[in-house]
């Protein structure tokens, strides 16, 4: 059989543990001490419903250990469903929250932001609780002494709250006195001596509360990064998880735009120029500016994703902040996400007029390719038979050079290797590029931290 | 002859007879009692109030406060007699009606030889005056780590005390006192007795460190008034280059206007931080938006960059500023405070009438308490 989820959150019992909060550390006179002072006792506070057990192990299970005059004693005496304050009982308070991020080494909060969550709350139970707190005192004066004390602080009420939480709704209330019994004694005394006992009754209006839902605030993020972001299927990324189940938040930076460049990232303000060749003036910002807006860079971890103007696949790898220029990112490609290559890699880009087999370049062997900077056309060197144009890969045979990438043939994109470099390069019908270094406008890139 | 009578007017050989017998029986048969014998209330100085007189003499017949009729400050003969008493032993049951740690039903009725008394004590036993009785010293108290030195005393307070019905014999003299007695608390009353050492146990303690366990609980679950903010993030504004966030994108925007008079110098991007903080009841700690540091003091910092914090203590409460380029702009004030009574950072608009330490000089070069009576304060003080 299911039961349901346990959940206690000691609500009641907290209220009550800053009621004695509130009634302790009065004191009272006791009389002179041996330098003639008056001393002054402290009047402890405890909760008066003790255990039978617990109270025979306070008196040492002893009948020669003493009661103690004066003490205060706290204990509830109702707890009322409150009528007058009932409101909406469906209703969801839904907050959000953003909270700093913390030092997984040290703890601390650091001054960047970590997770956002969003809080959801539903309409607490309004609740009316009595205590009652009984003063025992060993005198009449004692007992004014505590009185005068204790009665100048409600007028008719002070604040309590039960806990500091910024998203509890139900913690803020107010204690008021609602009664004043002097003495539990007949007056005049009679036969009987007993303790005196007076007794003050409070109220406190109170909530209890349901569990509240707190889920990531990823989803919002993410509705702000697809005004953006176009090429993003949200609801795919749902599906994968990535947005409600990880600890992570995509973002994408506002109308920033970036340039990659030999794994170094530069950011540029909003509508800004900058190409892989020039920044046209404008100043590379700072990235922790950047960042901090939405949280905080964790090398090695931290990922930034690029997707291409074809809608292929993202390129995504981890970044790292340059500890010298804080306007430069390193940038470490995940290679899985690099395009496949569609060519045969190259042995080195060449420009055919300048580098020649068995000169510059090695003695000719098969299979070596070489993309061209230039034309060649019926050489000594490279064949007279042979002509190749520029931004064409060509292949050596064994016997002869051929043409094995023909640039002006080409139908759709093409991605080669080169292995002198390592560098991938993109053909994108009318260049060769770099596969995926380049400028990234605004949309086209986002961060995950 | 004349006529044959038990009665005579005064104490016959027949009463010096019967006394010595029930006297002897007390010997025989009654048990050994430590009497602490009152004295009196203990002497008053400088007192100035006529309902409170100060007694020359330490003398039971004095009562302390003449309004109330009670006597709280009691002093007690440092010296104990033992004399004999009987009573009738009962079972007794721990009551839990009054903060659970009473003997309601433990109340005895001694009865003592009244000669043997006044002999032994100068005066019969009164009110107030406090029994030991030797044979209910407990020897076992729940004391795992021989924490208590020594056996714990049993102390009874006598309540009443009377002639005994049962003590008239033939003679038609009284020969017995019978006092009832209840057991003495930890109070005010028996301070001489209680002071005196070793056996003698009270609950006091074990309050307080209740009370004080308590305290420290509540304390941990409300530090200080109103609500921590200190762990949730401030989004910053645009104060030049650095990044800004568009308000339609601000979790509220209405706090976070941007000025926008272009004579306000830009900011290096590095040092943006919020202008605001986070709103509710009872926010303010006087501490900058996502642990930014700051600078405290009674004034304001010289050559303040844009975004610099400072935290006013002449302020009361405290206010935090922060420097916009053109004014020390103030973020809060440092509202919350520790809401536990009579705790030195105590900061509430009562406790500050409360736990006033304050003194106030005088022309005449002498200080007096800020904290007074007001049915006291300003009067001219006594020569």
């Amino acid at each position: 059989m299911s039961s349901q989820l346990f959940f206690y959150d000691q609500q009641i019992r907290r209220f009550l543990l800053q009621f004695i909060r509130i009634m302790s550390n009065y004191q009272v006179e006791t009389g002179l001490d041996s330098t003639g002072a008056q001393a002054l006792i402290r009047v402890p506070v405890i909760y008066g419903d003790a255990n039978r057990q617990a109270a025979q192990i306070l008196a040492k299970n002893s009948e020669t250990n003493l009661s103690t005059v004066p003490v205060m004693a706290v204990n509830i005496t109702e707890l009322k469903y409150d009528r007058s304050r009932v409101q909406e009982p469906n209703f969801v308070s839904k907050m959000s929250i953003r909270q700093r991020a913390v030092d997984p080494v040290t703890g601390e909060l650091q001054q960047v932001q970590g997770n956002t969550f969003s809080v959801e709350r539903l309409m607490p139970v309004p609740y009316l609780l009595t205590l009652k707190l009984d003063i025992w005192t060993s005198s009449t004066e004692q007992k004014l002494q505590l009185l005068e004390q204790i009665l100048a602080i409600f007028n008719p009420a002070i604040e309590v709250q039960n806990t500091d939480n910024y998203v509890d709704w139900t913690s803020l209330s107010y204690v008021e006195l609602t009664d004043v019994s002097w003495t539990n004694r007949s007056v005049p005394i009679g036969t009987e001596n007993p303790i005196d006992v007076a007794t003050l009754t409070f109220q406190v209006p109170i909530w209890i509360s349901a569990p509240a839902k707190v889920k990531k605030l990823g989803v919002i993020e993410r509705i702000i990064a697809s005004i953006y972001d176009t090429q993003e299927e949200m609801e795919a990324a749902i599906l994968a998880g990535k947005l409600l189940n990880g600890q992570r938040q995509y973002v994408t930076p506002l109308n920033y735009s970036v340039l990659l460049l030999a794994g170094q990232l530069q950011v540029f303000l909003p509508n800004s120029t900058a190409t892989a060749n020039s920044n046209n003036g404008n100043v590379p910002q700072n990235w922790p500016a950047v960042i901090n807006v939405f949280g905080s860079i964790r090398n090695g971890i931290s990922e930034m994703h690029f997707s291409s103007e074809d809608g292929g696949p993202d390129i995504v790898g981890t970044i790292a902040l340059n500890p010298m220029d804080p306007t430069v990112l390193f940038f470490t490609v995940d290679a899985d996400t690099v395009p496949v290559n569609s060519l045969m890699p190259i042995d080195a880009i060449i420009n055919p007029v300048k580098s020649l087999p068995g000169g510059k370049l090695s003695t000719p062997a098969a299979g070596q390719r070489y993309l061209l900077l230039d034309s060649i056309a019926n050489t000594v060197a490279w064949g007279v038979n042979f002509a190749a144009a520029a931004n064409d890969i060509i292949e050596f045979d064994g016997v002869n050079w051929t043409v094995s990438f023909a640039a002006a043939l080409a139908s759709g994109n093409a991605y080669v290797t080169n292995i002198n470099t390592g560098v991938q390069y993109k053909w994108n019908g009318s260049n060769w590029l770099k596969s995926y270094d380049g400028e990234y406008p605004a949309g086209r890139w986002h961060l995950v931290l | 002859m004349p006529r044959l009578s038990m009665w005579r007017p005064n104490h016959s050989n027949d009463f010096k007879f019967l006394d010595r017998i029930i006297n002897e029986q007390f010997t025989v048969g009654g048990t050994g009692i430590n009497v602490h014998l009152y004295l009196g209330p203990a002497t008053q100085t400088d007192s100035v109030d006529e309902t409170v007189p100060e007694y020359t003499n330490t003398s039971a017949q004095n009562i302390q406060d003449l309004l109330f009729l009670e006597n709280r400050d009691r002093s007690y003969r440092p010296d104990i007699f033992n004399i004999r008493g009987i009573y009738q032993v009962a079972n007794n049951d721990f009551d839990l009606s009054q903060f659970g740690i009473q003997l309601s039903t433990d109340t005895i009725f001694v009865t003592f030889h009244i000669n043997n008394m006044v002999q032994m004590l100068g005066r019969k036993l009164m009110v107030g005056d406090v029994l030991e009785m030797e044979h209910l010293k407990d020897y076992f108290p729940l004391d795992e780590n021989n924490a208590v030195p020594a056996a714990l005393r049993k102390y009874y307070v006598v309540k009443d005390a009377n002639r005994d019905a049962d003590g008239f014999s033939q003679t038609w003299w009284p020969h017995l006192w019978r006092v009832k007695c209840e057991p003495m608390v930890d109070s005010q009353e028996y301070k001489d007795i209680i002071n005196q050492g070793p056996g003698v146990s009270t609950i006091y303690d074990a309050f307080i460190n209740i009370n004080d366990a308590i305290i420290a609980q509540a304390e941990r679950d409300v530090p200080l008034s109103g609500y921590d903010t200190s762990q949730l993030y401030t989004v910053p504004v645009k104060t030049g280059v650095g990044p800004d966030v568009p308000n339609s994108l601000r979790a509220d925007n209405a706090n976070f206007d941007v000025p926008v008079d272009s004579t306000i110098p830009k900011v290096d991007s590095q040092t943006i931080t919020p202008d605001a903080v986070i709103t509710g009841y009872l926010t303010g700690d006087g501490v900058p938006p996502n642990g930014f540091p700051a600078t405290s003091g009674i004034e304001f910092p010289n050559y303040p960059n844009i975004g610099d914090y400072c935290l006013r203590t002449d302020y009361l409460p405290n206010v935090m500023f922060r420097w916009d380029g053109l004014a020390w702009r103030r973020i809060e004030s440092a509202v919350r405070t520790n809401y536990t009574t009579g705790a030195a950072n105590n900061q509430t608009l009562k406790s500050g009438f409360f736990n006033n330490a304050g003194v106030v000089a005088t022309k005449g070069g002498n200080l007096i308490d800020s904290r007074q009576g007001l049915s006291k304060a300003l009067r001219p003080p006594e020569d």
